[in-house]
């Protein structure tokens, strides 16, 4: 008889653990900066975030701030492209540069001891960028073409057909972050040059640097390289965010992808911003909901019915009220039974109570994974930036775990019913319509709208996905929505579904 | 600079686990991961991609532990955990804050003792849909997703275990049993074929006094089979070539190459030249084809590590409208013998160095790649020590070096060319094909 022992070990006394503490100061220009000393980590992290997002740009010049945020190492008044990028690579430093909905952000990771002359050149990139034209073509080119693959990709044309399904079409949400064919096709070094500058102005700008920092006078450093930063005359506050969602009644919208193995699904409705008074209810409720290995969708859908990899849900949390949505790519056959799944778990958990066992389960693990989060400097910084970009106090990762802690089952039911609204959700499918249609329309979900585009992938409203996502965007205040979504069994494949950010806007 | 040095401890229970800790008290977390030496190279034709479906039957519930539940726990107790097959072996790891160290110790040694315990034909079903789900979901609904198959098939023969992935075929996984899992799990989930390594926040002591508690009873098996001679010529021979249309909307050209076996020094300066390759924006690939000449959307170049007989360097190229095709894979193959005839400056090889450099700082910064590593090279290598020598062998890679690794392996009879051409030509792009001759052999 095999000699294991059947009893469950009790765990030990947990260390005591605290979110690193970090220190504020301000330049001589206003330009906030935050320093987070973190002994034996030699590989610093450092982030620009300025306050410029996609989300607060003209709907004519979409993908504009996306688009310059990429430009921004593509030529300084001192060095091309290619100079920068050698200088960088002699540092052994990845510099780097991305906007999101909220911000943009642009940032270096480098061993410690070549922190200084590293700073420098991010200083350069963000105080001096030229945007060169050729360039600037050839970026807004590739984004054309990468609107071309996003098309040809199921579960990115599902991410972009239920945004622009969702949100009205005067909301910026409607669109890709990343811009439009049509938007995109106008863009040109001068319009780069006036989204990116929309964010220049070092008092509403904030500088994190996170690292082993010994021996390194990183506030003298910084006020060296960018304590002399101006602001630009172009720098305008973000203006008033449209999230509206015209959406009044449950449908369904499915784009014929004939052929397709899978269907893409996706539920959901307009959601909420970060900056909500629920936030800590409405994390542990999207946990359970969809967030956990084990939540209610994933067991469903995946352990019970073998439909799919892996079943989700949660907030996109943004600035404005990004979406909620519940999503799986399920086989062809399954398309009906896993809408009807997805419906009734949904509708559980707005009409009955949560079980006290599987509460419990979703507090420990989001308060008892919480220092896991943080091993890097990378992952400090990010959720350092989520503190600057949605503007919570600097208590509030300290906070973060006592007031998952207290989340009770009222509130987890209180969240579900105001936060999930299923007869205002849109229900989008990319997928074979010919195998499954007659099925859909006996379940009566809703109204359903076919779309058979079976035309060239060149034609039609060519919309994508920002591929490139920064930190700022990532997972917004460190512990927010829900969970990763942890999967047993993959392969170790090129593509993993685990790493899908609960808050990024679409991969 | 230097990377942190990684202390360890390195001992063998008398039923044959290896069990390494390595202490590290900077955070109050701990990773353990155990290696099996046992992956799809093992799998007997007829049972493609079992190796990974069993990999999921380990999470269905063992003789102390319900279906799920072991998920369940970890998460519970603030962890993350995941399990992932690879041609050479399959591993499942946990990352923990570290006084739960003890449940995930229990946790591997219930499942490694006593699996067939809990195992069900309902369970089996709905891992067997599940995975052929994950199927559908990375390779079939995927646009270029069948690159992956169609490389290793041409590189490797049909006789070697390298000729097909670790996802397998549909038909095979329809085919598994409860008799498969039952055999394979006697045969290869032993004590004396895995690697057990806890890194982090922990007393050494304390960790190999739980090892031996929790794994010590679990009996070995005395007669692991041993695994044929999966030597392979060091080169193809042939090009072979083959053009796949697909649902895709820009033309992508796929290289595959064999390489030398992983742990090969060869590989070291392989290595660094695909980071000169396309390792960022810098790289040559990148600088000429994406920024120069403007004729791919992207690149890139790397190689996978693999003990048996050889490893694979791939890469691809992805065609801008309206570009001629043959024109992407002229530029792209001009670099790669450039590399092969030239030998590279010193400049240009001290920033690729010190980007490798960076890298291996940033990736073993984390425990649960620390243990994942001295897990990886105890198993392939005997030799968990390597965690600590790498970064010295790709820095001392030569000029020399890289350019006879190019030279001998990045060459056309040694070389795989797939073209995914789009199924429906876009309409505003002309999109050209120069006449390939299809390989018969594998095109089917």
């Amino acid at each position: 008889m095999t000699g294991v022992i059947a009893t469950r070990p009790v765990p030990g006394t947990p260390r005591p653990y605290d979110f690193p503490p970090f220190r504020r100061d301000v330049l001589s220009n206003g330009l906030r900066l935050i320093t987070v000393h973190l002994p034996g980590r030699p590989l610093v992290s450092a982030s620009l975030i300025l306050p410029n997002g996609a989300a607060d740009e003209a709907a004519d010049q979409a993908g504009a701030t996306v688009l310059a945020a990429r430009a921004l190492s593509e030529g300084t008044e001192r060095y091309d492209a290619i100079a920068l990028i050698e200088a960088s690579e002699r540092l052994g430093a990845t510099l780097h540069a991305e906007a999101g909905w909220n911000a943009t952000s642009a940032g270096v990771d480098v061993p410690a001891a070549r922190l200084a002359p590293a700073l420098e050149l991010l200083a350069e990139m963000v105080a001096r960028p030229t945007f060169p034209d050729a360039e600037v073509e050839r970026l807004r080119d590739e984004r054309l073409n990468d609107l071309l693959q996003a098309r040809a990709d199921p579960r990115r044309r599902a991410d972009e057909a239920f945004a622009e399904t969702v949100y009205a079409r005067e909301s910026p949400y409607h669109r890709p972050s990343g811009g439009t064919k049509e938007t995109v096709a106008r863009l040109d070094g001068r319009r780069l040059r006036a989204a990116y500058t929309r964010g220049v102005d070092p008092a509403r700008a904030t500088l994190i640097v996170a690292g082993d920092l010994s021996g390194l006078d990183v506030s003298a450093i910084a006020e060296d390289l960018f304590g002399s930063w101006a602001a630009d005359r172009g720098a305008r506050p973000p203006g008033r965010l449209v999230d509206r969602s015209d959406v009044a009644s449950r449908f369904v919208r499915v784009i014929h992808r004939p052929g397709s193995v899978q269907t893409e699904i996706r539920i959901g409705h307009r959601g909420v911003p970060r900056r909500i008074p629920d936030f800590h209810a409405v994390s542990v409720m999207a946990s359970i909901l969809g967030g956990l290995f084990n939540s209610r969708l994933n067991m469903k859908l995946r352990e019970e019915k073998g439909y799919t990899y892996g079943a989700h849900a949660g907030y996109d949390l943004r600035r404005g009220a990004g979406p909620f949505s519940a999503r799986a790519a399920v086989n062809t056959e399954a398309t009906v039974p896993a809408i009807a799944d997805f419906l009734s778990e949904i509708d559980r958990i707005r009409e009955r109570p949560v079980d006290e066992d599987e509460l419990r389960a979703a507090r420990d693990f989001l308060v008892g994974v919480f220092p896991l989060r943080f091993e890097t400097p990378g992952a400090v910084v990010g959720a350092l930036s989520g503190i600057v970009v949605h503007d919570l106090p600097d208590d509030e990762l300290a906070r973060y775990r006592p007031a998952i802690e207290a989340i009770t089952r009222r509130d987890v039911a209180m969240a579900a019913r105001a936060r999930i609204e299923p007869d205002r959700s849109a229900i989008v499918l990319v997928g074979d319509a010919d195998a499954f249609g007659r099925d859909l329309e006996a379940a009566g979900f809703g109204p359903i709208v076919v779309e058979r585009d079976e035309a060239p992938v060149t034609e039609g409203p060519a919309e994508g996905v920002d591929e490139e996502m920064g930190p700022v965007d990532d997972h917004g205040a460190g512990p927010a929505e829900g969970a990763e979504g942890p999967a047993d069994g993959r392969p170790d494949e090129p593509a993993d579904p685990n790493t899908r950010s609960e808050v990024d806007d679409g991969r | 600079m230097s990377t942190p040095v990684v202390s360890f401890t390195d001992e063998r229970l008398p039923n044959g686990l290896r069990v390494i800790v390595a202490e590290d008290h900077l955070a109050p977390v701990v990773a353990v991961n155990i290696w099996y030496n046992v992956g799809s190279k093992h799998e007997v034709p007829g049972k493609t991609g079992f190796a990974h479906l069993f990999e999921h039957v380990m999470f269905q519930g063992s003789r102390n532990v319900g279906k799920a539940e072991h998920i369940a726990l970890i998460q519970a107790a603030g962890g993350t955990m995941n399990g992932t097959t690879w041609l050479d072996r399959t591993n499942y790891f946990e990352t923990v804050p570290s006084h739960q160290l003890e449940l995930a110790l229990w946790l591997e040694a219930d499942r490694m003792g006593t699996l067939l315990d809990a195992l069900s034909q309902e369970n089996l079903d709905n891992q067997r849909e599940v995975v052929k789900n994950e199927k559908r979901w990375s390779y079939d609904n995927r646009p270029y997703g069948s690159w992956n198959e169609k490389l290793q098939a041409h590189l490797f023969p049909p006789e070697h275990p390298y000729h097909h992935t670790t996802i397998g075929s549909m038909d095979d996984l329809n085919a598994a049993s409860l008799e498969d899992v039952r055999e394979f799990f006697r045969t290869w989930y032993a004590p004396n074929n895995a690697v057990l390594t806890v890194v982090g926040d922990v007393e050494p002591d304390k960790a190999r006094e739980w090892a031996r508690r929790y794994f010590g009873g679990i009996p070995a098996n005395p007669s692991l089979p041993p695994i044929g001679d999966l030597a392979l010529p060091a080169v193809l021979g042939k090009e072979r070539r083959e053009v796949v249309f697909d649902k895709v909307p820009l033309p992508r050209v796929y290289f595959g190459f064999r390489a030398p076996p992983f742990g090969d020094v060869r590989l070291d300066a392989l290595d660094v030249a695909s980071q000169i390759l396309a390792g960022g924006r810098g790289s040559r690939l990148h600088r000429r084809l994406v920024r120069d000449e403007r004729i791919a959307q992207d690149v890139a170049l790397f190689t996978l590590g693999f003990v048996g007989g050889a490893s694979v360097t791939a890469g691809w190229a992805t065609v801008r409208p309206g570009v001629d095709v043959g024109r992407v894979e002229a530029a792209f193959e001009e670099e790669l013998e450039r590399l092969g005839r030239k030998v590279v400056s010193e400049d240009e090889l001290a920033r690729a160095k010190a980007l490798v450099e960076a890298d291996e700082l940033g990736a073993l910064q984390r425990v649960e790649e620390r243990a994942d590593r001295l897990a990886m090279y105890a198993t392939l290598f005997d030799d968990p020590d390597l965690i600590n020598r790498m970064l010295g062998r790709y820095l001392a890679v030569t000029p020399e070096a890289i350019r006879d690794v190019a030279a001998t392996v990045l060459r056309r009879d040694n070389r795989v060319v797939l073209t995914y051409l789009p199924e429906i030509p876009p309409a505003d792009s002309a999109v050209v094909a120069e006449p390939v001759e299809i390989d018969e052999e594998v095109a089917a």
